[in-house]
């Protein structure tokens, strides 16, 4: 392949011009006559060799060198010359930019950050561009953005260039390619270019029906952040609050001070010393009288490149006892449950049925499903939205299979129980139509589904579609780790055993009135709508920097939640040198840096026109009015 | 002491300040090529001065009128008393009057320079003859020679009248000159020397011809240190010939080939035991006449 490239050789007939140049050179070169009182020395004078010389030569028709140098230079700007980039002269090209949290670690202090880098980069390939050319630019955290479509208007890349802007979440390239294969449907394309610093996984589940060339940007300097942040439940009933920090694989032993912060009050201070890709795990004891934010930072002495993973936020919630509903008519979870500790069962003793809102319900009345509970158990039940699919018939069956990791099954051995009731499903009926009414089949029986469990924005609900009573399970070993796997799990919806820190991405959903529209303040100050559902759950709030979200209702707050990095990998800031997609198809970073398509013509135009100046000055300065 | 008027002044060719002192220099000629002539300019061989020499027996057939009688009284042998020859020298004035003479006051100085030297022959009882080269159809314009006092202002007057013109080259001026001179002595050039033609013919019958050469180079500060800051198209005075020049590091080269030029008129001059130099024409005459000539030893 050629280095250089012509985008329009047509115009390589101005060279022609030449022709003209040349005569009207000699037949409008006039020198100042000069009277002299002889020649006789002057000659003897141009005829030395001195004078003769090549040099000399050139220099007596510098003048019409000049110009021949100039059309030469505008004739190559009128052909529009390119440098050929590494690949073949691309037409349409998408460039993928990763905006994940690591794309904003600095090479060193007070330097730039890779997104910077990658986006000078990039404005260099925009500005070269030919006219023929046309880019996409397609940013990509945890998900992906479009932010322009195919177009050779430079100022529009330019423009999206400039929106480019890091997102405190991991990368995820699938979800980049993605969007990509998608724009390839309307604007066919041969080659995506992805700009990252590595921090990607290295596995891609992606079939690549496109030629990928990764370019690598330099990794950021050493870095030290949070990792993880939890908190347990401890046996005096106070929280363990399990906080993890870690450091990069180049980073030199640097102390560090990780501070804890209780609902903005600094209550405790921990030093560490990290280096080499080295991790410490640090625990706070933390009084649960009160709900309360947690708020972790971590101060490094030394360079740390990285500062969205130096903040971690975690919301506890007081302590109190589970509630758990069992109406009297099922008398063995009943017995089972009151066998638990840490829980209220009710109805009580004294027939007290408790607030209408539970963290566990287990009840076979259709009028108890108005209960409110993050987790529900509904015995000998068949849900509305499948009851013309299934139905139970009165014969004995077994259970054929189950899932023996979902949550509530966890060491539950169902084998040879025995069912005096069916479930079926109706004839035209397969498990899918099931799955897309948002029903998982976790027991199978005989001829149907035994139990399934739907979940929806904070509610987890399990559906006996038999009665227990009707079965030997109530006298199985199993039985009682059911009812255990349900409480804990009911434990951990309601915070009440195990809380973790909010990642950055999504809000985790946040229960308000129903129907209403919120305000949401995000730590950078922007703003926007949400609005909850029936349920009154307000869900799917984008949080794609670490920090405080701020709910207001009006200017009324309604709640503040915090989102984390969190991510051992981004604050690793690892690099994968390859990428390896489905079919083991590998992707290596090239090694040299990004070449694409580069047009000479502006720099050839520049050139022609410093020469025109100066020519102007050195010929015509004479006669020139500035000199005046 | 106030210069006179240019009308009181006996000369326009140089202020009468000048002329005072230049009366009193001579010429210093080294061949002494005289003309049996009476003269001022004693010759080798005895004659007819008063300046007495030398004694020599009396051979029959020499005048008697010389034989010293006071030494015949005493020593009663005839002795004849010998006296200088004083002869007569000519002195030419050779003025080249070509078109390149017109730049730049050289012609003025070389006629100043031509006048200085008519003073010095005609108050030194020299034969001062002028001849002008300036026509290539023309014969040479001559003032016949003259001597005496009184023939100053004619001198001047010719001198006075002469206008640079034409382009005969020099050679070919002094080629024609000889053909009606007659007469030995020395021949003052005045020139720029800037021809084509072949000058070492021309010196060689200057000196065939018993004339001692003076030759005086007047050179303009164009022609010295020439100055080209564009290109330009140099144009001869004389031939019309162009030449295009660009400026650079011609003008080193220009002052080696000026001073080689230069070096070769001095030899040539040398080689016909004359002499040579060189002056610009904004020297000025007093300068020339009496610092330069007199340390040259072409005038005392």
């Amino acid at each position: 392949m050629n280095a250089f490239g012509f985008y329009a050789p047509v115009y390589a007939w101005l060279a022609l011009l030449a022709v003209p140049l040349v005569l009207f050179y000699f037949l409008k070169l006039k020198r100042p006559r000069k009277m002299t009182p002889s020649l006789v020395l002057w000659r003897q004078v141009m005829n030395d060799s001195r004078v003769n010389s090549p040099f000399q030569r050139f220099k007596r028709n510098v003048l019409l060198l000049i110009q021949l140098f100039l059309l030469a230079l505008l004739v190559l700007a009128a052909t529009q010359p390119y440098w050929h980039g590494k690949a073949s002269r691309a037409k349409r090209l998408p460039i993928l930019v990763d905006c994940s949290a690591s794309m904003a670690a600095l090479d060193k202090a007070g330097g730039s950050a890779r997104l910077d880098a990658a986006r000078a980069k990039l404005r260099e390939i925009v500005n070269g561009m030919l006219p023929d050319q046309e880019f996409c630019i397609i940013s990509f955290g945890r998900s992906a953005h479009k932010l322009a479509d195919f177009t050779n208007n430079k100022r529009v890349l330019l423009d999206a260039l400039a929106q480019l802007k890091v997102e405190d979440v991991p990368g995820d390239l699938e979800s980049a390619l993605r969007v990509a294969q998608a724009v390839g449907r309307t604007s066919p394309f041969d080659q995506v270019m992805l700009f990252s610093d590595g921090n990607l996984p290295a596995q891609v589940d992606f079939e690549l029906p496109f030629t990928l060339s990764y370019q690598k940007l330099p990794p950021g300097g050493q870095n030290f952040g949070i990792t993880s942040l939890n908190a347990q439940r401890s046996p005096d009933g106070a929280w363990d609050v399990f906080v993890r920090v870690e450091c990069s694989a180049e980073a030199a032993e640097t102390p560090a001070t990780v501070e804890l912060k209780r609902d903005g009050e600094r209550v405790r201070a921990e030093t560490v010393t990290l280096g080499r890709g080295q991790a410490q795990r640090l625990i706070f004891h933390v009084s649960s009288e009160s709900a309360c934010r947690l708020e972790v930072n971590l101060a490094s002495d030394g360079f740390d490149s990285l500062a969205s993973d130096n903040r971690a936020y975690l919301e506890l919630p007081a302590a109190r006892s589970l509630w758990v509903f069992a109406p009297a008519s099922l008398a063995s979870y009943r017995h089972a449950l009151e066998a638990l500790p840490g829980l209220r069962l009710f109805p009580d003793e004294s027939g007290r049925s408790g607030e209408a809102v539970f963290d566990l319900v287990v009840t076979d009345r259709p009028e108890d499903r108005s209960l409110d509970a993050k987790v529900a158990l509904y015995v000998g039940m068949v849900p509305d939205a499948v009851s013309g699919r299934v139905g139970v018939a009165r014969e004995g069956t077994t259970v054929v299979d189950w899932r023996r990791t979902a949550s509530a099954l966890q060491h539950v051995d169902l084998t040879d129980l025995l069912l005096l009731e069916d479930p079926r499903l109706a004839s035209d009926t397969g498990e899918g139509e099931l799955e897309s009414l948002g029903f998982e089949t976790l027991v199978h029986g005989g001829h149907g589904p035994v139990l399934l469990e739907k979940r929806t924005a904070g509610k987890d609900a399990y559906y006996f579609l038999v009665h227990t009573d009707h079965s030997t399970f109530p006298y199985r070993v199993g039985f009682p780790i059911l009812v255990s796997n349900l409480v804990r799990q009911a434990s951990e919806a309601a915070g009440l055993t195990e809380m973790r820190a909010a990642l950055t991405g999504v809000l985790p959903p946040v229960k308000l009135a129903p129907n209403k529209s919120y305000s949401i303040e995000g730590p950078d100050g922007s703003k926007h709508e949400e609005r909850s559902d029936a349920e009154g759950a307000l869900a799917g709030i984008p949080a794609p920097w670490v920090g405080e979200y701020s709910i207001f209702d009006g200017s009324d707050p309604k709640a503040v939640v915090g989102a984390s990095l969190l991510s051992t990998h981004e604050t690793s800031l690892a690099t994968a040198g390859e990428l390896t997609f489905s079919e083991n198809l590998a992707v290596s970073a090239d090694r040299a840096p990004a070449r694409v398509d580069r047009a000479l013509s502006p720099t050839i135009a520049l050139i022609a026109l410093a020469v025109l100046l100066f020519e102007w000055l050195y010929y015509h300065r004479s006669a020139g009015w500035f000199v005046r | 002491m106030t210069e006179p008027s240019r009308d009181s002044r006996v000369t326009t060719l140089f202020p009468n300040t000048l002329l005072n002192r230049v009366e009193r220099l001579r010429i210093v000629s080294m061949r002494r090529f005289t003309d049996k002539r009476r003269g001022e300019h004693l010759h080798g061989c005895s004659g007819t001065s008063t300046e007495f020499t030398d004694y020599r027996d009396y051979v029959p057939g020499d005048d008697v009128r010389r034989v010293d009688w006071n030494i015949f009284a005493r020593l009663n042998r005839p002795y004849l008393k010998l006296y200088r020859q004083e002869e007569e020298m000519n002195v030419v004035l050779l003025v080249d009057a070509s078109l390149s003479m017109s730049f730049e006051r050289k012609i003025e100085q070389a006629k100043g320079l031509a006048g200085a030297f008519g003073v010095m022959g005609l108050l030194g009882t020299e034969r001062v003859s002028v001849a002008v080269f300036n026509g290539r159809e023309n014969t040479p314009a001559r003032l016949l020679p003259c001597a005496g006092r009184a023939s100053m202002h004619k001198v001047f007057g010719f001198l006075e009248k002469i206008e640079a013109a034409g382009d005969e080259p020099l050679d070919e001026g002094i080629e024609t000159f000889l053909k009606y001179h007659t007469g030995r002595g020395i021949a003052v050039l005045l020139s720029d020397f800037l021809t084509f033609g072949d000058l070492k013919r021309s010196l060689n019958r200057l000196t065939g011809a018993g004339l001692e050469i003076f030759a005086v180079q007047v050179l303009g500060p164009a022609e010295l240190s020439p100055e080209v800051d564009s290109d330009v198209r140099l144009v001869d005075s004389e031939t019309g010939d162009t030449l295009d020049v660009s400026p650079g590091e011609l003008l080193e080269i220009y002052s080696e080939y000026r001073e080689e030029f230069q070096r070769n008129l001095a030899l040539m001059c040398r080689q016909r035991l004359g002499r040579f130099v060189s002056v610009a024409s904004t020297d000025s005459l007093e300068w020339v006449l009496l610092d330069l000539l007199r340390r040259r030893g072409w005038v005392k």
